[in-house]
């Protein structure tokens, strides 16, 4: 498949709106008083994802392959663990100044090496400048 | 020497002990994360089945976290519900969006691409609930747009060269 960076810079500004506005939920739960039914939420959360997640697939042939089950499971069960230990982190003393600018610059930053080192990519000056700011905006935002 | 109130002292400091393990568990987990999409990029699974299984499995997990573990009741009041069913719905396009998309680019940018998204619910929060707006936050807001633009410039320049270096390699051999 030919490559089309307009075509990816669409579609990672679909993802930026629609992965930005997710966990906002939360806040609106929190603001609500409702942040003792956190687990509920949570489940509903993923309800709404898998019910959207099977309506785009059903328009395709639905067989699935075995490494799409496995991946799927995988790719599950980090994030649930990401999330369930990012909280465990913090109820065990770790401030949230030092646990959310370490779980995301330090997740970007392996992501990317991993890219580099495991997958052959190739940064150029550009996007390794943009890697910098894109991970001191985010521990910015998170202190 | 054991006293009782060193008790806490220690219990405190283990009990932090304990946290920076689970942070760095979240770490790996949020990595691994991002390299099984790459893994799932490289050996064509199709994005669709992907973001289905991935919400479907995860779904599944959680159900078993809150009956098993947390030992609490599925239910919830309605409103909690309808929280929670737009904001998956959205995350999930955000799945399938990103999914499709590095099949046109590279892991080591577009997931930071889908991580700078952590500004939009600061944005939010200022809007609609007044949260103060620091110059620190200002000048965070201020990066995410520059670092998806220098992303994109260097995604850009990477195409033009894949398709530049072929056609002057050719013309050398001849």
């Amino acid at each position: 498949m030919k490559r089309d960076a307009s075509v990816w810079l669409r579609l990672m500004l679909v993802a930026f709106v629609a992965n930005g506005l997710g966990p906002f939920g939360l806040r609106i739960l929190s603001a609500s008083g409702l942040s003792t039914f956190q687990p509920q939420y949570l489940l509903y959360w993923y309800l709404g994802g898998a019910v959207f997640g099977v309506l785009a697939l059903s328009k395709r042939p639905l067989r699935l392959a075995t490494r799409e089950i496995v991946l799927g499971a995988a790719m599950g069960l980090c994030s649930l663990c990401g999330q369930t230990f990012t909280g465990l982190a913090l109820s065990h003393g770790v401030p949230g100044h030092v646990a959310f600018p370490l779980t995301t610059g330090g997740s970007l930053f392996l992501v990317a090496t991993a890219g580099i080192i495991l997958f052959n990519e190739r940064v150029g000056g550009y996007g390794a400048a943009g890697i910098a700011l894109g991970i001191a905006a985010l521990i910015m935002l998170s202190v | 020497m054991s006293g009782p109130d060193l008790f806490p002292v220690r219990y405190l400091e283990r009990g932090m002990h304990s946290g920076y393990f689970y942070m760095l568990a979240g770490l790996l987990s949020f990595s691994m994360l991002g390299i099984f999409h790459k893994v799932a990029d490289v050996t064509k699974c199709r994005p669709s089945a992907i973001n289905a299984l991935i919400y479907a499995w995860s779904l599944l997990f959680s159900i078993l976290t809150v009956t098993m573990i947390q030992r609490a009741p599925l239910t919830a009041p309605p409103s909690v519900f309808w929280i929670g069913i737009p904001f998956g719905v959205s995350a999930s396009i955000a799945i399938l969006a990103f999914q499709a998309g590095i099949r046109h680019g590279d892991i080591a940018t577009s997931w930071l691409a889908i991580n700078l998204s952590s500004g939009i619910p600061t944005v939010a929060s200022i809007l609609i609930y007044g949260e103060p707006l620091t110059s620190r936050k200002i000048i965070a807001l201020l990066l995410i747009p520059v670092s998806m633009g220098l992303l994109w410039i260097d995604k850009r320049r990477a195409d033009r060269a894949a398709i530049t270096e072929p056609v002057a390699a050719a013309k050398e051999t001849q």
